[in-house]
């Protein structure tokens, strides 16, 4: 469902220089699975998921979204993409219902259609208690509860979460996992990020490790542990200190 | 249909940013301040020329009103979005650059010209002017003209360098709308201002009374010419605009 090759992606840097912030990544992401894609600050992370998104071209490689080239064919992708940013960026003036129903409306459903998915994720989210409140008066944890809606309101086969729990509580984390787990059970292909890897380690079904643009380790979270004390977080710095070299 | 709806929702998101009681107010002042220089100039020259008022407000109100207020709503089109960190969850969306700019355009032409017609009803009045329908209806048209083209041409700033559009357009006002625009050359035909100066030349019948310097800077074609070639001028500007928006990409450290 997310198929990654030889993925590439230069910036240009302040002083000219080009900077690789995506080098060679290769990865899928199958129906049902949960993957996390874990790595340091700069790794390259939010940048393959931008590309993944369709916000950003891919420099070289190909990565594709239920089969749909996202340079080639960006509309189809979109249509079939649920995305969550790092940054909540939830308009303040807006109720959850009326983000809802606009996000539904800029997907081109019709206002009906638009209302019945809004009242559909209120209820599936459980935002019923607060879904008529600004969104400027609501916690982080129901704000990315929102956010989370804004990325589900087409029903998309595929997630790409960008640090879905920085800013939540150790209780809203565990909702919004508990919830993320439905829709793996669902069918969906998810992709998440996160710098919190206890707690995920024992949610997503396998883990990239991920640094200066490269995949330095993979494989499930007993595989990466395997023969190490300390768990995921021990072989996240193996990993690390192996892909840095000498 | 879709880009339609997305274009209708954004739109719609877009003018409930503008009408806040802030921006409303803001707004309702930068309305009264014509109808305050023309009551001051009355009150200086009480025997006034009608025609010296009606150039009066052509400039205050389809001039710098539109001008001043859709660079307050058609200047952040990008960067709000950026500054917000919803441009991510715009953009995701199918064809969302498109409605992101397009409704933004649409909101941002709605609340100026709503702004300035206001503007016009209260400098009509203060200009002894109110009693005079044609008169309403030719500034009507003058300043819904201006605020299409102006929105267009400011759209550019806002995709080429969002994060400082507002100086860009700013700059563009003045070297395209105020500089080539009165050059008596080829290129005032790629200007608002020579349309809409061409047009209340035309409706007020002033060419004939016009000293011969001035008609250099007027374009002799009728009005309906001066309309059509501002409509392509502002759908070209803004096709432009998406087609550049649609490429753009912004690392994530642009958003802030």
């Amino acid at each position: 469902m997310i198929e990654v090759v030889d993925l590439v992606k230069h910036f240009r840097a302040a002083d000219g220089s080009a900077v690789r912030a995506v080098d060679g990544l290769s990865f899928t992401v199958a129906p049902g699975e949960m993957v996390g894609l874990l790595g340091g600050n700069g790794a390259g992370k939010t940048t393959t998921m931008r590309i993944l998104a369709t916000l950003l071209r891919p420099g070289s490689g190909t990565a594709r979204i239920a089969g749909y080239d996202v340079g080639r064919d960006p509309l189809s992708v979109r249509r079939r993409l649920g995305y969550l940013s790092a940054t909540t960026g939830i308009p303040d003036r807006l109720t959850p219902r009326e983000l809802l129903h606009s996000c539904g409306r800029l997907h081109g459903l019709d206002r009906s259609a638009a209302a019945g998915r809004a009242e559909r994720l209120i209820e599936d989210l459980a935002l019923g208690d607060y879904a008529d409140r600004p969104c400027g008066r609501l916690s982080s944890g129901q704000r990315q509860r929102v956010s989370l809606g804004r990325a589900l309101v087409h029903d998309p086969p595929v997630l790409v979460l960008d640090e879905p729990t920085s800013a939540l509580d150790v209780m809203g984390s565990r909702d919004l996992l508990d919830l993320l787990a439905g829709l793996r059970a669902g069918g969906r292909a998810i992709l998440l990020s996160t710098h919190r890897l206890h707690e995920i380690e024992h949610r997503c079904d396998r883990f990239l490790i991920v640094h200066a643009g490269r995949i330095v380790d993979q494989g499930t979270r007993d595989a990466l542990v395997a023969g190490r004390p300390g768990g995921l977080e021990q072989a996240f710095f193996a990993a690390l200190e192996a892909g840095v070299g000498p | 249909m879709s880009a339609v709806t997305g274009i209708a929702a954004v739109a719609r998101f877009q003018l409930r940013r503008l009408v806040t009681p802030q921006r409303l107010t803001l707004g309702l002042v930068g309305a009264a301040f014509p109808a305050a220089l023309v009551l001051a100039v009355r009150r200086i020259e009480p025997e006034i020329d009608r025609n010296v008022l009606v150039a009066l407000i052509y400039a205050l109100i389809p001039e710098a009103v539109c001008m001043l207020g859709l660079l307050v709503s058609m200047c952040p089109a990008v960067a709000d979005e950026l500054e917000r960190g919803t441009w991510p969850h715009v953009v995701v969306r199918p064809r969302g650059r498109r409605s992101l700019l397009v409704g933004t355009f649409i909101a941002a032409v709605a609340w100026t010209a709503g702004i300035a017609m206001v503007a016009l009803a209260l400098a009509l009045a203060a200009a002894g002017l109110g009693g005079s329908p044609g008169l309403a209806a030719m500034f009507a048209a003058l300043i819904i003209l201006s605020c299409l083209g102006r929105a267009a041409l400011f759209a550019l700033p806002a995709v080429i360098v969002p994060k400082r559009a507002l100086v860009a357009s700013v700059g563009v006002a003045v070297v395209v709308e105020y500089l080539a625009g009165f050059l008596p050359a080829v290129v005032n035909q790629l200007t608002v201002s020579l349309r809409l100066r061409s047009m209340l030349v035309d409706w007020m019948a002033w060419r004939r009374v016009l000293p011969a310097e001035f008609r250099l800077i007027i374009d002799d074609r009728p009005p309906w010419m001066q309309i059509a070639a501002l409509l392509l001028l502002a759908a070209t500007l803004l096709v432009v605009a998406t087609l550049i928006l649609e490429r753009r990409q912004f690392p994530p450290s642009a958003e802030s």
